[in-house]
């Protein structure tokens, strides 16, 4: 059985856990719940024919005084980093976070989550800072767990590029 | 109560069940263990550095509180059944807390919520199949391998995580009402006047069961919490904060939170667990 362990990042209240309600369950609360530790889900999906089991590590968000728990990404297989799109400020935050963090788990492949796109009117993200996500060589994709949009998309490219890059 | 060792602090834990003041039975089982697995050398003549991680013990506390569901038939066999295939499983797999690596840690949140399946589907066969009423239960567990508290959760019952003053929610109430509120459906107002807002969506033995799993790595000077619902029927949260920040040990905050629920009327049975790292 091929097990990836997905560690979900970002700063707090970015919509990490909704993310992951949205992707296992199907479902999407607008009430807020700051998350406390870890959260574990996991889903099963084909990638090239074989079942893998994602195992969701819904992280609790950064907030300025503590730093994302390193022990937390250790031996993450891949790694989305969830933005905001109405607060630019977590945008540069999430790059900080992936600074501090990819010496811990070395290279793994990486989705940077640009969520609440469903809020078009109160979006604060560029053309420019969308493209410069994948100028920087990350996949980059608009997502909302209000509708749904991108989010499959964004957690099967990962279940398939940590395929790829384990060759298992 | 039990205070287990283990570098840099000492875990401080104690807990208790009431039957309360109304109910004929108490239904809820609750449980502290600590795991041990020691070799005690006779006699040898290996060299220090060779006996580094092969003699000594690996600690690790058990804490379970289970809230047999009233109404229904043998709740408290259901939380009994429940809570001791869990020390079962926690007792028998001793041997793979120490150094547990990504796969491992996932091999042992994987196995809990196995055991804990496996008591739901005994339950159901038992009871003649998935449409008949099983003896169904809560069940809030926590494993501390320190720093690092796994749990898994069911039902209504909770665990709490109190650090630098604030008490935080480790879990979320699996009850239709939560459901509701948290999915838009219903105000916080309306699960508060609804009937059915306190049925189980997820229990052992219940038409439902979806554990939710996850861990925290706790601080020097942090405390867990588990209790049953007869507890927060009756205290506050801000007052549970209250007393959980007290020059207390376990045993005495357990005893206060207890005797509190008592004193507000004891409507339900009772079952609180704390444990504390003292550094």
């Amino acid at each position: 059985m091929i097990q990836k362990k997905i560690c979900m990042v970002g700063v707090f209240a970015t919509g990490k856990t909704c993310l992951v309600q949205r992707f296992v369950h199907s479902i999407f609360s607008p009430r807020y719940l700051s998350t406390v530790g870890v959260k574990i889900d996991r889903k099963e999906i084909p990638v090239r024919g074989e079942p893998v089991t994602l195992l969701l590590w819904d992280l609790e968000g950064r907030d300025g005084t503590r730093d994302v728990n390193p022990s937390y990404i250790r031996g993450a297989h891949g790694l989305i980093f969830v933005v905001d799109g109405t607060r630019r400020e977590t945008f540069e935050q999430a790059f900080e976070i992936r600074d501090a963090v990819t010496g811990q788990v070395g290279s793994v492949p990486c989705a940077f989550a640009l969520n609440k796109a469903d809020l078009a009117d109160e979006w604060k993200l560029t053309k420019a800072d969308e493209e410069s996500v994948m100028a920087r060589g990350l996949y980059g994709v608009r997502t909302s767990a209000k509708t749904g949009e991108g989010v499959e998309e964004t957690f099967k490219w990962l279940a398939e590029a940590t395929h790829q890059s384990t060759g298992a | 109560m039990t205070s287990v060792r283990s570098a840099p602090v000492t875990i401080d834990a104690f807990g208790l069940t009431d039957r309360g003041k109304v109910r004929k039975d108490n239904e809820d089982h609750f449980l502290v263990a600590d795991i041990h697995r020691s070799v005690n050398l006779l006699c040898g003549s290996l060299s220090a550095d060779a006996l580094i991680n092969r003699v000594g013990t690996t600690d690790a506390l058990l804490l379970v509180v289970a809230d047999g569901v009233g109404g229904g038939p043998d709740g408290d066999l259901a939380s009994e059944r429940s809570a001791a295939a869990v020390l079962s499983y926690v007792g028998g797999a001793a041997f793979c807390f120490n150094g547990l690596d990504v796969a491992g840690e996932h091999h042992l949140l994987g196995d809990l919520e196995e055991s804990i399946q496996g008591v739901h589907q005994q339950l159901l066969k038992e009871a003649g199949g998935p449409r008949v009423k099983a003896p169904a239960t809560t069940l809030t567990m926590v494993l501390l391998v320190w720093p690092r508290a796994y749990f898994v959760h069911v039902g209504d019952s909770r665990a709490y995580v109190r650090r630098r003053g604030q008490v935080q929610a480790l879990t979320r109430d699996q009850t239709f009402g939560e459901y509701m509120v948290s999915a838009g459906a219903w105000s916080e107002e309306q699960a508060m006047r609804s009937r059915t807002a306190e049925t189980l969506a997820s229990a052992i033995g219940g038409s439902e069961l979806t554990p939710n799993v996850g861990l925290i790595d706790l601080e020097p000077g942090d405390s867990l919490m588990l209790c049953t619902d007869g507890l927060t029927k009756h205290v506050s949260n801000e007052r549970i904060e209250e007393v959980l920040g007290l020059t207390l040990n376990a045993r005495a905050m357990v005893e206060q939170l207890v005797g509190e629920a008592l004193d507000a009327g004891g409507t339900d049975n009772v079952s609180v667990i704390v444990a504390r790292g003292v550094a």
